[in-house]
């Protein structure tokens, strides 16, 4: 306080600088310009979408109905009748068995890297994770074909089926959710899980009851941005399922690929058939709308349980 | 010395360590049962990690440290042989910011039981009940037992951290600047709390606030730089501090 008082007392009262009107000209002039660069960012990164969407329905909109969702494609070459029933219920298939594979593995590893581990271990293990998430799809599609549809591997041998595509996309699936748990985790403030410890709770119990249902809406946002990775993918399903035109009888073996909307896209446009290039741009507005709907489920749950929890 | 069976916490040469940082430096001191103690100091000086080694929170702490003895009845809680869960139970915990678990008033209570085993449901809505009516709170909270404790106000959920402390039959209750973050209104229904709860548990509180802990202190210490400067009855230590440095604390020169 002292030395304050000192300050006011001896020395002389704050000289007045002189305000600059070019400069007030010249940095509003560059405020401007800024706002207009921001402006012309976003429409030229959010052009392609807007183009792709408008595109797609444009040139496949004849075909956007019941009939088309809910019938399996026939004709010659096949899918020139029909609709892409098969690759709606693959997807499932695929989407189903990824997720019964990658959500226990990701939420546990998760959990592992945020509450079990030793922080220098879990350094390493998360820069693995990132590796993980940072390999190309392609590249999961060869390890998939290995340890999965041959008998080279680990013996499993499913051949080209929904069961190695789905494990195959497991893969993909589980270092996301691995990282949006541990991240949630990481949210959470550390008084919940100290509050359960000091109650004498074991850090499981602690995890189940009080973690966990804290960080669900994290882990749900890592669940559902795994699917929405994972449906599009068309590399890792070329050497572990490719395609089946019909219904699967099983999901390994023969009989056991399964369609699939990326692969539909992907195999029709290569088709010389105008109509089976109209169908792949219906079907690309049916996947838009499938990963729109998962992005709304999404948001809904982050909303959720901001406003339950 | 105060007689051997009066002491409820027996501190003898703690020393912490934390990689290689000398937190804790030989303490030595004892909580006698049924009394209030305040720790007090400037922050950083050692008194919450102090406080963290009775329930032995530093646990999970990488790198983390300890000698010494912490006998609690006569039993050395660092002993191999002792569980830490059954540790817990019986040292309650309250914290500096109010953290309610994201569950039900009820919930956030009948936690403490059925993390060490009890199902009976009669039992858990009896004491969820008894433990609000200790805790000051019940009259408030009685018509929405089952609405998320995030509805209640800083001071009810501080209330609701206590009553959840005290479910599991503890005889310690460990606070932790129970009042820093909250109204004066509210710090002062805390205080009271503090002051009727003697007569059930040993309280060991660390604080910031000199005039609080002169309201409900029996025994005062004051932590300076990991070390514990000072520790006598609140009327000595409050009125003719023995140490310097302890009366320019508690006169506010820190």
């Amino acid at each position: 306080m002292a030395e304050l008082a000192n300050i006011k007392k001896d020395d002389d009262p704050m000289p007045v600088f002189p305000i600059n009107r070019g400069y007030i000209k010249r940095k509003k002039f560059y405020n401007g310009i800024a706002v207009f660069l921001a402006v012309m960012a976003f429409i030229i990164g959010a052009f392609p979408v807007f183009h792709i969407i408008y595109k797609a329905v444009a040139l496949g909109h004849e075909y956007l109905n019941w009939r088309f969702i809910s019938t399996l494609p026939t004709g010659f070459p096949i899918g020139a009748q029909g609709g892409i029933l098969n690759a709606i219920i693959g997807d499932v298939y695929l989407v189903v068995i990824a997720s019964i594979f990658a959500v226990p593995l990701g939420i546990g590893s998760g959990l592992y890297l945020s509450l079990f581990g030793k922080k220098r271990t879990n350094t390493f293990l998360r820069l693995l994770n990132e590796l993980m998430i940072g390999i190309p799809s392609v590249v999961w599609g060869i390890v998939g074909f290995y340890v999965f549809s041959t008998n080279a591997g680990l013996g499993f041998h499913f051949g080209f089926s929904a069961l190695a595509g789905g494990l195959t996309l497991g893969f993909i699936m589980t270092p996301i959710i691995a990282l949006l748990t541990e991240q949630a985790i990481n949210r959470i403030p550390s008084g919940y899980i100290e509050g359960a410890l000091a109650m004498g709770a074991t850090k499981w119990q602690a995890t189940k009851s009080v973690i966990i249902k804290a960080a669900l809406g994290g882990i749900f946002t890592g669940i559902l941005l795994g699917i929405m990775n994972i449906i599009g993918q068309t590399a890792p399903l070329l050497f572990t399922n490719y395609y089946n035109t019909g219904m699967p009888t099983g999901i390994t073996g023969p009989g056991g690929a399964v369609g699939d909307l990326a692969m539909l896209i992907f195999i029709y446009i290569h088709e010389p058939s105008k109509i089976l290039h109209v169908k792949a741009e219906a079907a690309s507005v049916v996947l838009l709308c499938f990963i729109f709907a998962i992005d709304l489920g999404l948001r809904l749950i982050n909303y959720l349980t901001r406003k339950f929890l | 010395m105060a007689e051997q069976d009066e002491i409820k916490v027996n501190v003898k040469n703690l020393n912490f360590y934390y990689g290689n940082y000398h937190l804790l430096k030989n303490i030595n001191l004892y909580f006698k049962k049924n009394s209030v103690c305040t720790l007090l100091g400037p922050s950083g000086c050692g008194k919450s990690t102090f406080l963290r080694t009775l329930n032995r929170m530093n646990d999970y702490t990488e790198g983390a440290k300890l000698t010494g003895e912490v006998l609690i009845d006569g039993k050395n809680i660092y002993d191999k042989s002792v569980d830490v869960v059954e540790l817990r139970r019986n040292i309650g915990m309250v914290f500096q910011s109010p953290n309610p678990f994201p569950k039900s008033i009820f919930d956030n209570i009948a936690f403490g039981l059925k993390i060490h085993g009890i199902k009976n449901r009669e039992f858990i809505a009896e004491r969820v009940e008894k433990c609000l009516r200790y805790a000051g709170l019940y009259d408030e909270v009685k018509d929405k037992l089952h609405k998320s404790a995030f509805s209640l106000s800083g001071g009810q959920q501080q209330r609701l951290c206590i009553a959840r402390a005290i479910a599991t039959n503890p005889s310690i209750l460990l606070m932790d600047e129970p009042t820093a973050y909250l109204d004066p209104a509210s710090a002062s229904i805390i205080l009271d709390l503090i002051t009727t709860f003697k007569k059930y548990y040993t309280i060991i509180i660390v604080s910031h606030n000199i005039q609080q802990a002169g309201r409900i202190s029996d025994y005062s210490g004051f932590f300076l730089d990991g070390e514990l400067i000072e520790f006598d009855e609140a009327g000595n230590f409050f009125t003719r501090p023995k140490d310097k440095r302890t009366e320019n604390f508690i006169t506010s020169r820190y």
